[in-house]
């Protein structure tokens, strides 16, 4: 075999895989295009546009710079995938006080905002699709949930209910400080400070808890989109 | 006719003495400083895995946090020592298949140190807070356009040796250096591009990192290592390779099927519903390369069975092989879709896998090239069979540990997660205990690869043994049964050794 063929081997064996699993996909999915929703079957028309609210950007900057990716996933695999949906709360709420059952699979709209979707690495906590329903309506139901959130961050071992979680605790994205003045809106209602201290978190945790309160990612979709087509009758009402 | 015999092995001493100075401070350079940051991987290893199940460990601050340290760790273990062993054991084989010195050592220096700055400014980049949050691809985006150039003045020579090399047969450990060679900044630029430069959609872009680590791993990594253990398997043993038809089969069956392997990490996710099938496809179907290369390889090694018993390069490079053919199965046994997949696609099984590949197979192969290359290029037998023996045992059974740990325990812990009628702290529970030994074991392999370290720098620094005698496992063999060469036929001596002294 010459060194021409060789390369040429090389070349077409990598290079047809090459096209078909990275360049067609990148550009078919890029050009996403945006879903029409129809009167008949969606009940409203326009285009399908899954709202977020929150610092998206810049607290999926601070979750990827401090590798919250490689113990919390964000997918909620169909059920040929995995067994995501059947519990109570990832997918979305098994009941919704108004909603019902909200549950849904991830689709590709879900990240919009985002450069990277964080997949993530491996569960060694819990899915975060819907995090933030989650946090609004179960964890600290009735309760400010950016204050469940930042003692999450703290220290996830202060929640009686997590004494087991091997979350590493995020010290470093709270400042304490001597009280001058006014104490501040945003202190902490934790973290044992002294007579005349407070502990108030950085920019960057309220970003992150932003961002993770903008986690909910369990709104109706288009009927296109809907792998169960059934529950959403039943939930239509 | 006999005395022009003698000339020709004179003349072919001479030469690969030759090359063999001309690569000392290039190859020297890559092995030292890639142990060095193996050692630096390994102990931030330790760190993150004794965070996995004891999170207040090293709280304090910020860079000491588990999501830095992780990243950090592997990210120091892939481009710090990985691509440098690879760099090293590239140059030195391609000079020597092609018998041809390198006469770009202080170019490859220049860019050697280059790299490392890369892989330094990276991690520091990592552990304060800049990661990119892409697996394995962490380091800001700043790194990569620096590893790319230097990767480029590091390797152009060996391509340009090839293509210069006296006429002759070409063989298979060429073939695999030059894929390495040729795929790696296809899947570089590819994954980096379309990353950090082209804006697409977001879960394509998940589904480009994950394809990315497969690639990296069965596209560089697996060929430089099988090509090295091709050179040292038949070099030692003085064999020949068992199946030349074997051995293209296990070559091109991985170019066929390595590239379209990777996106099963993405099973479920949204994008096109083809690839994460495709990608469990080819990862089982990478059983096929993997193992007739294995075969090969293990039928050329055991000709010899004395050799193997005395020659610590012959023993790490079947570890090495062992390591691939546990790699092999666990690739079927992990990515089955609708059985296995769904246990392990986010459990520990995925890091004991990498390990296994980048440690168990790949990381071993190398420490079977460096103590066969060492003393070639320095000059000097390796000092203490005893440190030899304490890094083989240590790192195979620390490695070992590691890798069917986190499998096992990634089944386990997917098992729970699976689970979905019991709560999910069920699942963090199963896993607890693997998690645990994970962190024993790694504290072994630190152990072994402190004195692997102490034991090259000692040799760069030419310390080792002036003796023509190669340091070997079984004394009680005597140097008759050399598994390099007749005593006094070493090529590390070289034809201008004894007149030298």
């Amino acid at each position: 075999m010459s060194f021409r063929t060789f390369i040429l081997g090389l070349s077409a064996s990598f290079g047809v895989a090459w096209l078909a699993v990275i360049v067609v996909p990148f550009i078919t999915m890029r050009n996403l295009a945006p879903i029409q929703l129809s009167e008949a079957t969606d009940g409203t028309t326009g285009i399908f546009f899954p709202k977020r609210t929150g610092r998206v950007a810049d607290g999926a900057r601070v979750y990827a710079e401090n590798g919250c990716y490689l113990c919390h996933t964000q997918v909620v695999r169909p059920t040929y995938a995995g067994n995501d949906l059947y519990r109570p709360d990832w997918g979305g709420l098994k009941a919704d006080p108004d909603r019902g059952d909200t549950r849904r699979e991830t689709n590709a709209y879900d990240f919009f905002g985002e450069k990277f979707a964080q997949i993530g690495v491996s569960r060694m906590g819990p899915d975060l699709s819907n995090l933030g329903r989650r946090v609004e309506s179960n964890y600290a139901a009735g309760k400010d949930p950016s204050i469940w959130l930042f003692t999450h961050l703290y220290n996830p071992r202060l929640d009686p209910q997590l004494w087991q979680s091997t979350c590493p605790p995020h010290h470093f994205m709270f400042t304490k400080r001597k009280i001058t003045g006014n104490p501040s809106e945003d202190a902490m209602p934790f973290g044992n400070a002294d007579e005349g201290t407070e502990l108030v978190p950085t920019p960057e945790a309220k970003a992150l808890v932003s961002y993770l309160l903008s986690l909910k990612k369990d709104q109706a979709v288009p009927a296109v989109l809907n792998f169960s087509p059934a529950k959403a009758k039943g939930s239509a009402k | 006719m006999s005395s022009a015999i003698s000339t020709t092995t004179e003349q072919d001493a001479l030469l690969r003495a030759g090359i063999d100075r001309s690569l000392r401070h290039p190859v020297m350079f890559f092995l030292t400083s890639g142990a060095a940051w193996l050692a630096v991987s390994i102990v931030l290893g330790i760190i993150s895995s004794a965070k996995a199940h004891a999170p207040g460990f090293l709280s304090c601050c910020s860079w000491l946090t588990y999501g830095r340290v992780f990243p950090a760790h592997i990210n120091a273990f892939i481009y710090g020592w990985g691509f440098q062993a690879a760099f090293a054991v590239i140059i030195w084989m391609m000079a020597r298949l092609s018998r041809k010195e390198c006469t770009a050592a202080g170019l490859i220096l220049v860019a050697g140190h280059v790299w490392n700055l890369g892989v330094f400014l990276g991690l520091v980049g990592i552990l304060s807070g800049s990661s990119t949050g892409m697996p394995w691809m962490e380091f800001p985006a700043f790194a990569w356009p620096v590893l790319l150039a230097s990767y480029f003045a590091i390797v152009i020579w060996s391509f340009i040796q090839f293509r210069v090399r006296p006429e002759g047969h070409v063989y298979i450990s060429q073939w695999y250096l030059l894929a390495a060679i040729v795929w790696f900044p296809w899947i570089f630029i590819t994954a980096n591009t379309l990353l950090h430069c082209l804006p697409g959609h977001p879960v394509m872009a998940a589904g480009i990192n994950a394809w990315y680590k497969s690639a990296l791993t069965f596209l560089f990594f697996t060929p430089v290592a099988l090509g090295t253990a091709y050179y040292l398997a038949p070099k030692i043993t003085g064999q020949p390779v068992y199946s030349y038809s074997l051995a293209k089969l296990g070559f091109w069956s991985l170019a066929v099927i390595a590239p379209w392997a990777g996106m099963q990490k993405l099973a479920g996710a949204p994008i096109p519903y083809f690839l994460p099938y495709v990608g469990a496809a080819a990862t089982v179907m990478l059983f096929v390369p993997t193992i007739s290369a294995a075969i090969n390889l293990l039928r050329t090694a055991i000709s010899s069975p004395e050799i193997l018993a005395s020659s610590p390069s012959l023993r790490f490079t079947l570890a090495g092989i062992g390591g691939l053919i546990l790699l092999a199965c666990s690739a079927v046994v992990l990515n089955l879709p609708d059985s296995t997949l769904p246990l392990t696609q986010f459990s520990l099984s995925g890091y004991g896998f990498e390990i296994l590949a980048l440690y168990g197979f790949f990381s071993f192969v190398m420490f079977g090239a460096v103590y066969f290359i060492v003393p070639r290029v320095t000059r000097r037998e390796w000092l203490s069979r005893r440190l030899i023996k304490i890094h083989f045992l240590f790192s195979v059974y620390g490695i070992m540990a590691v890798a069917l740990f986190a499998i096992f325990g990634g089944f386990e812990q997917g098992i729970g997660q699976e689970d979905w009628q019991q709560p999910w702290q069920n699942a963090a529970s199963r896993a607890y205990p693997y998690a645990v030994g994970t962190t024993i074991a790694w504290c072994f392999i630190l152990f072994s690869n402190i004195f692997f370290f102490i034991h090259l720098a000692l040799m760069w620094l030419r310390l080792g043994r002036r003796s023509q005698h190669p340091t070997l496992f079984d004394a009680a063999h005597g140097h008759a049964s050399s598994p390099h060469g007749e005593e006094g036929d070493i090529d590390n001596a070289g034809p201008g050794y004894i007149s030298a002294h």
